[in-house]
């Protein structure tokens, strides 16, 4: 019986919308807004339900997000498609303009070809020489990146530097002062510059 | 007659006042007012803006990393993850890029921040994975997510 009463609702409601113009839609639809979508919903779902389905609630789901689950043979597969990639790449030498990130000087710089570097401090190497770069950090190309953790291998990755200038900053003014208790200091302090131009960033073609 | 005395009357100060006062207003030429041409006024702005230079050294440092942790909270967001999730997830698998390399990162490099922020989803799934277990409740415990049987 309430299925009957129901389905007597919404023909009125079709009728109500066909019969009616535009303008008119929305009183119609709060009056029934109520039951009708009850009604679809009641309608829909009677077809297609698994037996262990439960209706969302607030507790229907654990609060924190879902998890998901990837196997060791999935990763495995995963972890070989991207070697060999990346192996193929790093083959052919077709990548464009290599850039790395050099740990140097107590600090981190995202280095590519042609850069230059100012370094804050005194390094015992001459201008004109030709310096190593060590700490890489991570190399990276447009293609593919190869992240360290903490640094790939000393072979894998070559970064070359030469050093152009060495000179000193120009004179910065420490000064402090402590208002009414004639007290203040003014020292001048020059720190020695090198400034560094990054010739090479190499790769080489071997990753397992 | 000589007048000998009148030679003892006149001072003999000091030889380069000009250059002293030169040395303060030549770092007062850019400022605003009469503090830029008159040496009693220019001294003590002179004596303020190398006091702010100096504290703004050291304040200049905070904000640069300020700065950089909210773009690369920003750009981890775009991948939807968390700054603080991103960050302790990447020392977690012992990647040591520090906040100014990531920002730089995030702005020129967008596939490696994308491979970093991968990288440390992978942590988070794992970590979630190990605390979660195996998804049952332990026996003999009524908790509150009910599940119909």
């Amino acid at each position: 019986m309430a299925l009957t009463l129901r389905s007597g609702y919404l023909e009125m409601l079709r009728t109500c919308w066909r019969l009616q113009a535009r303008h008119v839609k929305i009183p119609v639809l709060n009056q029934m807004g109520l039951l009708y979508p009850a009604i679809a919903r009641h309608q829909s779902s009677q077809s297609k339900l698994p037996s262990s389905y439960v209706p969302p609630t607030s507790l229907s789901r654990p609060p924190w997000p879902e998890v998901s689950y990837i196997s060791s043979d999935e990763e495995e597969r995963h972890h070989k498609v991207v070697l060999e990639n990346v192996n193929t790449l790093l083959a052919k030498e077709d990548y464009g303009r290599l850039f790395a990130v050099v740990h140097f000087a107590s600090r981190q710089w995202k280095v590519t070809n042609e850069d230059l570097i100012l370094i804050e401090n005194h390094i015992d190497a001459e201008c004109g020489d030709r310096i190593r770069l060590e700490k890489v950090l991570l190399v990276g190309g447009e293609e593919f990146t190869l992240i360290g953790r903490p640094l790939p291998g000393r072979d894998l990755a070559r970064v070359e530097a030469t050093v152009i200038e060495k000179t000193e900053s120009w004179p910065k003014v420490y000064m402090r002062f402590w208002k009414r208790h004639r007290y203040q200091k003014k020292r001048i302090i020059v720190q020695p510059q090198i400034v560094l131009r990054i010739n090479t960033i190499e790769v080489a073609p071997r990753l397992t | 007659m000589v007048f000998l005395t009148l030679s003892c009357w006149i001072r003999n100060r000091g030889p380069d006042r000009y250059w002293k006062v030169q040395e303060v207003l030549s770092n007062a030429r850019h400022f605003r007012g009469r503090k830029n041409r008159c040496y009693s006024l220019a001294v003590r702005a002179v004596r303020r803006a190398f006091v702010y230079a100096t504290k703004a050294r050291k304040i200049k440092r905070r904000n640069m990393r300020t700065l950089w942790i909210s773009r690369i909270a920003a750009a981890s967001r775009e991948h939807g993850m968390k700054y603080p999730a991103l960050m302790h997830n990447l020392v977690k698998s012992s990647v040591e890029v520090n906040r100014r390399v990531l920002s730089d990162l995030a702005i020129t490099e967008p596939k490696s921040f994308l491979s970093l922020a991968k990288l440390a989803r992978a942590g988070q799934q794992e970590g979630f994975g190990a605390a979660l277990g195996d998804g049952k409740e332990p026996p003999g415990v009524f908790s509150r997510i009910v599940t119909l049987q």
